[in-house]
């Protein structure tokens, strides 16, 4: 490894849209770097040693991060070949760099205990990722790579059914099509892409860029049957009799409501149905497409997590004044920092240590208020290490004529009522090769956790794609013998 | 996926059927069950009852109500050979099929078209089926359809009058419709009544289905989204409980339903969806004035 003339302690910044320009409209946010400014930032990187990187180590699919980014470095003189290396070397363990290198909790993840960290800023690794991502998929290095690994594909003969289109269904049908597999994705919604296409909205992943990624798989021969819903169209009994395995990958699409009176007045939405209506079916655009949604001039939404932020800063784009409310406090919010940042910065209010208890309608049935319950923190923490709280009797009433829910989804019940399918607390119970209790049925990602994060449903698409290969290797071995 | 429309007619005034290649859902359909349908690509997802269908031919065939914009441009654009981008199902949980005895089922204009495949197979499974269609004259479906699947079919019609909007229509349609199962009820023993949406003709009906204790089953038409469970458009509060329409429904005990919550919530979008209308009424002169 070469010594470094000079540690360059600050990160090279990635441009961003100011906030008073972009609360006008639904485009990106962050713009990010350029192939020049990712070579500035790329050679920041100490290039740690592959078994000691701690960024590999907090990536949840251990990507090669300074395998990557030395790539950048070294072929800085052939733009196009340097990002061509760097993917192949994301591609190792990711399929999909465009997307986590935006909504990944870095923070949390690859950059927490980067060693630059010690001396100056951490190596921005989520929007180096980025930029290999949309480089290569604007220039057609994607497909280029693409087309180098398809002929190599020995077809195995066996089929596999993978049910939801989100990232972790999309994943595990990648990687099996790689290995040989014929692979169809059934899908319930008109598109493929789970909670990136429904739920993120536009600001922060363009459509255009799951779209993408999905036109990808179609090349490796991936067939997406969508407006199928698995329970209903087609069962997973149907489905084993016609596949050799199947991939349950359905995601947690159920949402949680609060349990107080008045929930179902006009004007308070699901985080999910007000996504929905404003991402999958574009509101943001009518008339100009049908759907409607209903923003007023005050808006609160409920809870502090991804969806909170996400339901905010979209709500905030109609023009809305928009209010977060919290029952615990600012250091409990498990939302990524930069959203918190940017939702801080888009004008977004925030109020700690309250929980919601009443909503409050006027005659026709619609929000006008919500009562909220004081809430303390106390000393003690709870299961998941954040600080008990409990209510104070105090209340205070906030005036809204938009109310947003996002405390959290259940998984999709249709799935978990299967015969003989195990579920525990709503999540499908499986074993550490991610085999469910039917045989040859595997799951991952949201069904299996719960709400989590992409890496991980994609990580676990990935291994249960590895297991039911290993699954049908078997079986092929056992009927030729 | 898109899914051929295999014939299109006009059945009544405001009324069009369509006949459509969906082999998924055909394969699988049970009476009660429903269908997502999206025709345009800056379009809504709607749901929509599959009336007939042929398990081994692959078709389903659906009728709309113009009412709004997506059954107005469904009705004015698509032809036999077109398709529509979505169809999605079925959804929603079958009817209950038993033998109840004596069955009363009633439908208010397009309405009858979801009591269809309900009432041929209660019929079927040995049960003796009324059913009542309330109706302008003009927008009278089906008959024959019934007169060949239940013991008896009741059409009440009315004539439009000049002048009539649509709230004058449903006022009139909601005081027949009263008048007319009243009138049944007390002449005759029912054991079990089916109505379906929307919820104000509903809510009217059961009004008086209470006072005479019967069971009544009632298939709910709240907003969908998605109609997969994931959005809870479609909550609606049964026996005190949130329930989501769309996955625990649509059929209910119309005892237990809130009425008024469904009715509120169904009506939220109308000066929306009224200026989605207008927008495209007007888009629709400007073009014609242009040609
Ligand atoms: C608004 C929002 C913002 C988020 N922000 C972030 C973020 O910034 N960073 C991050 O890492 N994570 C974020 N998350 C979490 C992340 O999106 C999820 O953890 C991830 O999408 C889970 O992937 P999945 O493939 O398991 O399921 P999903 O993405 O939920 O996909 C499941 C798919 O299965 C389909 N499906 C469900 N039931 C059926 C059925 N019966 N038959 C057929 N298909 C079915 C669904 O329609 C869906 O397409 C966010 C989530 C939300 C809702
Ligand atoms: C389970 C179910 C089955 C149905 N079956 C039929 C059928 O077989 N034939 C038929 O003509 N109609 C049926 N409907 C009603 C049909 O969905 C609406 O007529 C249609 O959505 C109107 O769309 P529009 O754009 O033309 O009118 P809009 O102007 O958008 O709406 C007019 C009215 O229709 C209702 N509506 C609008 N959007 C929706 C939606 N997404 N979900 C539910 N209701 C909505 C509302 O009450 C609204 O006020 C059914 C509804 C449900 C819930
Ligand atoms: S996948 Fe996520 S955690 Fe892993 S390197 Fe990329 S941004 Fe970091
Ligand atoms: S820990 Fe930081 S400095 Fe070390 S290799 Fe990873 S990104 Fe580079
Ligand atoms: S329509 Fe979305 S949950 Fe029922």
């Amino acid at each position: 490894m070469a010594v470094r003339r000079k540690l360059i302690k600050e990160r090279v910044p990635t441009p961003e849209r100011p906030a008073e320009e972009r609360v006008k409209d639904f485009a990106e946010v962050n713009l990010g770097y350029t192939f020049e400014l990712a070579v500035k930032e790329a050679e920041r990187c100490l290039q740690c040693p592959y078994d000691y990187a701690p960024c590999i180590k907090g990536c949840p699919v251990h990507i090669n991060i300074p395998g990557f980014i030395s790539k950048l470095v070294e072929y800085r003189d052939d733009p196009d070949k340097a990002v061509k290396e760097a993917l192949n070397v994301i591609w190792a363990c990711n399929s999909l760099p465009a997307t986590t290198g935006r909504v990944c909790p870095q923070e949390d993840q690859c950059e927490m205990n980067c060693v630059m960290g010690k001396v100056g800023d951490k190596i921005n690794i989520g929007k180096l990722e980025r930029f290999v991502a949309d480089y290569a998929r604007e220039k057609g290095i994607d497909e280029e790579l693409l087309f180098e690994i398809i002929p190599k594909i020995e077809k195995k003969g066996q089929s596999v059914a993978i049910i939801g289109a989100g990232p972790a269904g999309l994943t595990a049908a990648g990687e099996l099509a790689k290995l040989g597999y014929d692979v169809t994705i059934y899908e319930a919604l008109h598109e493929a892409g789970g909670v990136l296409m429904y739920g993120i909205p536009e600001f922060r992943l363009p459509k255009s860029i799951v779209e993408s990624e999905i036109e990808k798989l179609k090349k490796l021969g991936v067939k997406i049957l969508t407006d199928h819903v698995v329970g209903r169209t087609v069962t997973i009994e149907e489905l084993l009799e016609e596949y050799d395995a199947v991939f349950i990958g359905s995601g947690a699409g159920t949402p949680r409501l609060v349990n107080a009176p008045g929930v179902n007045l006009n004007g308070i939405y699901t985080a999910n149905e007000f996504l929905t209506r404003v991402n999958l079916m574009k509101a943001y655009k009518f008339p100009e497409y049908d759907t409607p949604v209903y923003v007023g001039k005050k808006v609160i939404v409920i809870g502090a997590g991804n969806t909170a932020m996400d339901a905010a800063r979209s709500a905030r784009r109609f023009g809305a004044d928009v209010t977060i409310t919290y029952r615990r406090g600012p250091e409990d919010v498990s939302a990524r920092i930069e959203e918190v940042h940017h939702a801080k910065e888009e004008g977004i209010k925030f109020e700690y240590f309250i929980n919601p208890v009443e909503f409050i309608g006027d005659e026709n049935g619609k929000v006008k208020a919500v009562k909220f319950e004081k809430m303390k923190a106390l000393e003690e923490k709870d299961s998941r290490g954040k600080r008990k709280i409990v209510g104070t009797g105090e209340y205070v009433t906030l005036e809204a004529d938009t109310v947003i829910i996002a405390i959290g989804k259940h998984p999709n019940r249709l799935i978990v009522n299967t015969p003989g399918l195990k579920v525990e607390r709503g999540k499908i119970v499986v074993d550490e090769n991610l085999m469910t209790s039917i045989p040859g049925v595997f799951a991952g990602g949201d069904a299996i956790r719960g709400e989590a994060t992409v890496i991980l449903a994609m990580g676990d698409g990935r291994k249960a794609a590895k297991a039911i290969h290993e699954y049908l290797t078997k079986k092929r071995e056992g009927q030729n013998a | 996926m898109p899914y051929k429309i295999l014939d299109k007619k006009e059945l009544a005034m405001n009324e069009v059927w369509y006949k459509i290649h969906a082999p998924h859902v055909a394969k699988k359909v049970q009476p009660g069950q429903f269908v997502i349908v999206r025709a345009f690509p800056n379009g809504e997802r709607i749901p929509l009852t599959p009336v007939t269908w042929d398990r081994d031919e692959g078709w389903i065939t659906l009728i709309t109500f113009v009412r709004g914009k997506t059954t107005m441009r469904m009705a004015n654009e698509l032809k036999p050979g077109d398709e529509l981008l979505n169809v999605a199902g079925p959804l929603g949980n079958p009817a209950p099929m038993k033998k109840f005895g004596k069955i009363l089922a009633i439908g208010m204009i397009t309405g009858i078209v979801e009591v269809f495949p309900i009432a041929k197979a209660w019929q079927e499974a040995g049960n003796e089926v009324t059913t009542l269609h309330v109706s302008p004259n003009p927008m009278v479906i089906l008959k024959e359809e019934f007169e060949n699947a239940v013991s008896r079919h009741i059409v009440e019609g009315f004539d439009l009058q000049p002048g009539w909007g649509m709230n004058e229509i449903a006022q009139e349609l909601v005081k027949r419709a009263v008048a007319k199962v009243k009138e049944l009820l007390e002449n005759e023993h029912f054991d079990m009544i089916l109505t379906v949406g929307p919820a104000g003709g509903q809510k009217a009906v059961f009004n008086v289905v209470k006072e005479f204790g019967i069971p009544m089953h009632a298939d709910l038409h709240p907003i969908m989204v998605d109609a997969t469970g994931m959005c809870g458009a479609c909550r609606v509060t049964v026996g005190g409980e949130v329930k989501f329409a769309c996955i625990d429904g649509p059929g209910f005990d119309a005892y237990k339903v809130d009425w008024d919550e469904l009715i509120h919530r169904s009506g939220f979008y109308a000066p929306m969806e009224r200026l989605a209308l207008e927008t495209y009424l007007k888009q629709l002169q400007a073009q014609g004035g242009e040609q």
